[in-house]
């Protein structure tokens, strides 16, 4: 078992999903560049990398997480069973939509899923943000 | 009846002979500068108002004949490519007949002979460094619904001020992607530098030319553009205002013009597209009304591409009645009305296409294959994107945030026009920005689709013998695409001058002669094609910058379209209208005034 105090070096998954997290900030920015709006997933990946790769403020992380994947599954459920929701339909997907963006976007949606459950099963992830 | 010269330069030969006649008629030969006859000019009488012009064409001989129904202080003028136009006033009554001979003139200086050219000779000596790589996406998006390249769209602009127009463009929903409107921006602001040009256009005179008559009616104001017309079972013209929210009737007969506002709407300002920059263009209403098709029981229905509904009118009590499409329906386009009087229309900016039965009320909604991964995510949300811009109303907010900034027009499929195949009565239709068609079988609403040899499929139309044939607009062709063998064959459109290009909008079959009629929108004529012989031939319109849409036709042989370059007031005389055209109409006039051709 990994236990906080032992874990001294930054564990591969940390760094792998980090790693993933800059990369995909990066190509947000580079979409930004084109349609501004893409900076403002940018900025949320960019803080999920960093809490990551420092291993602080799992509870931010874990929610900004768990918001993007919220977000993103209402959106898909609104889209294809709300029609009779009538005007309201567009409205909520609307306002889902700049969650999941506010909240990292697509991309963070990607990964969202393997780091929640690296979070939720695994021992070293949170070994990496207990040790602080 | 009186006359006199109107520009000193202009030299003209006047005989004002009064003999009585049915109309104010008018005879005579058009010569050129060296005094040889001037074959295919269009010679034009103005009414009084100057919001009704009639139009013939010379004979080989320079002779031309044209009875008008006019009277007072008309002008007459005579133009053809490549010559400075000759023009008098005349005053006339209706009963009253004139020999007018009229000299065109060298222009005075290359800036008129320049001014004097199509668009499609100033588009075509953009400096593009991959003209195949760039210019497909230039036409698909900056000759969409306008001329670029004519007296208003030419102006000299920087990069950066170009870099704004385009913008602007942007926020009326054209599609250019990042890098094309760097691109475009760059073209443009080397293309366009104001200095003069010389080209040498051809409309190509014939003897069938010289057998035809144009009517054109202005219509509205400066911001009036009239989308579609399409000719009632009365034989009026009805043409649907995008700009004002109106139809208007035309009575051929009399060129009395009705106008009726479509019903209010609770929508704001540009309807479903309120986030869009506003007014979208001329688009000043909530409805956005677009095109029309009549059902047997006399009812027009209207597809309002902005406030997402189908309309009907009834031309016997003047009312309307609006149907919500749902199924977050982004702007209804062309309709057809198949032979059970079931109403069928394109949805494009939702990959759709509407089935509604006007005896049940039922509207039913087609979701068509998204074609690719971009696209399907364009389906799933691009409704919700212009629910976010109409949030912040005339921001355009949402193109933050559009994929088109990445990818171009490709993000959407854009279900365009829509036909009925008279043989099997199924549906079907042109994907104008994913190069596709499609069939709808009417009963199980099953889907097949086509790759198009030619990109840009636009509005297509059946022939009498279910053949499809379908305008290519961004590669300047005509398509013929066989259900029956599934075989294309492609065929390039005639330019007029070296190096140009033809942006072929919509196209109609005359179904008795079999021959199909396009628009070619890029320099001021309107083509026929003839599908025995494959050859095209042109009608030059006597109207600079002349902007055609859907084509249809009246049971005495003529061909009727609307005028609508985005804006009217970019169209030479400020006003853009009904036009039709009657392919024996100016042999009429030589046979009933004793003209020899």
């Amino acid at each position: 078992m990994t236990s906080a105090a032992s874990l001294s070096t930054r564990p591969l998954n940390v760094t792998l999903f980090a790693g993933l997290l800059v990369l995909a900030a990066l190509v947000m920015i580079w979409l930004g560049t084109m349609a501004a709006g893409y900076y403002v997933p940018a900025s949320a990946l960019l803080v999920e990398a960093a809490l990551l790769w420092r291993g602080q403020g799992r509870k931010l992380f874990e929610a900004v997480l768990a918001v993007n994947q919220a977000a993103g599954l209402l959106m898909i459920l609104d889209l294809w069973l709300g029609d009779g929701l009538g005007d309201l339909k567009l409205d909520i997907s609307g306002v889902l939509l700049l969650a999941n963006l506010a909240f990292g976007g697509p991309l963070l949606s990607l990964l969202a899923l393997p780091l929640l459950a690296l979070l939720r099963f695994g021992q070293a992830t949170p070994a990496w943000f207990a040790r602080a | 009846m009186t006359a006199r010269k109107s520009r000193p330069l202009i030299a003209l030969l006047l005989a004002g002979i009064a003999l009585p006649a049915a109309a104010a008629s008018f005879t005579g030969k058009v010569i050129l500068p060296d005094g040889k006859p001037a074959f295919g000019a269009m010679v034009t009488v103005f009414d009084a108002s100057r919001q009704v012009r009639e139009t013939v064409y010379t004979a080989q001989d320079g002779s031309y004949a044209i009875s008008t129904p006019f009277e007072g202080a008309l002008a007459v003028r005579a133009r053809l490519a490549g010559l400075d136009d000759a023009t008098t006033k005349v005053t006339a009554t209706k009963t009253q007949r004139a020999t007018l001979n009229l000299a065109l003139k060298p222009f005075a200086d290359a800036q008129s002979a320049s001014d004097a050219l199509s668009a499609s000779a100033f588009n075509a000596r953009l400096p593009w460094k991959d003209v195949n790589r760039d210019r497909p996406g230039f036409i698909s998006q900056c000759n969409y619904c306008h001329q670029l390249g004519n007296a208003t769209t030419r102006v000299p602009r920087s990069h950066e001020e170009w870099m704004g127009e385009l913008a602007k463009m942007e926020g009326l929903l054209a599609m250019p992607s990042a890098r094309e409107k760097q691109v475009f921006a760059e073209v443009l602001s080397k293309g366009f530098d104001g200095k003069p040009i010389t080209a040498n256009q051809n409309y190509g005179a014939s003897a069938e030319l010289a057998r035809a008559k144009l009517v054109e009616w202005n219509v509205g104001d400066d911001y009036t553009f009239i989308h579609d017309a399409d000719v009632g079972a009365d034989q009026k013209l009805y043409g649907t205002d995008e700009g004002h929210d109106v139809l208007w009737v035309l009575d051929r007969a009399t060129s009395m013009i009705e106008r009726y506002p479509l019903p209010e709407s609770k929508l704001p300002r540009g309807g479903k597209f309120s986030g869009m920059k506003l007014p979208i263009g001329v688009f000043t209403g909530k409805h956005g009304p677009h095109s029309m098709a009549q059902t047997s029981d006399g009812r027009i229905w209207i597809t309002n591409a902005l406030s997402s509904t189908l309309m009907s009118f009834d031309p016997k009590t003047k009312a309307f009645k609006t149907y919500p499409v749902g199924h977050d329906a982004l702007y209804p386009h062309t309709i057809r009305v198949d032979r059970h009087d079931i109403v069928w229309f394109t949805i494009v900016a939702s990959n759709q296409i509407a089935r509604f039965d006007p005896k049940t009320e039922q509207m039913t909604v087609i979701r068509l294959p998204s074609n690719g991964f971009i696209r399907w995510t364009s389906d799933m949300l691009f409704p919700t994107l212009m629910r976010i811009g109409s949030w912040l109303p005339d921001q355009a907010a949402q193109l933050n945030l559009s994929t088109h900034r990445f990818f171009g027009s490709s993000i959407l499929a854009f279900p365009y026009g829509i036909d009925v195949n008279p043989v099997d009565g199924s549906i079907w239709y042109a994907k104008l920005y994913a190069s596709k068609i499609g069939r709808i079988d009417p009963v199980t609403l099953k889907v097949q689709e086509w790759d198009t040899p030619m990109k840009g499929p636009r509005r297509p139309r059946f022939d009498a013998h279910g053949i499809f044939w379908i305008p290519a607009f961004d590669e300047g062709g005509l398509m013929r695409f066989d259900p029956a063998t599934q075989k294309f064959e492609s065929f390039k459109i005639p330019a007029v001058g070296k190096g140009e290009y033809e942006t072929p909008y919509a196209l109609n079959v005359d179904k008795a002669s079999g021959e199909i009629w396009l628009a070619a929108n890029n320099s001021d004529r309107m083509l026929r094609f003839d599908p025995k012989t494959h050859g095209f031939m042109t009608y030059p319109s006597p109207t600079r910058v002349t902007v055609l849409r859907d084509f249809s036709f009246t049971k005495d042989g003529q061909v009727c379209t609307s005028s609508s370059n985005l804006p009217s007031y970019a169209i030479e005389g400020g006003r853009g209208g009904f036009l039709c055209l009657d392919p024996a109409g100016g042999e009429a006039d030589r046979k009933a005034l004793g003209v020899r051709q």
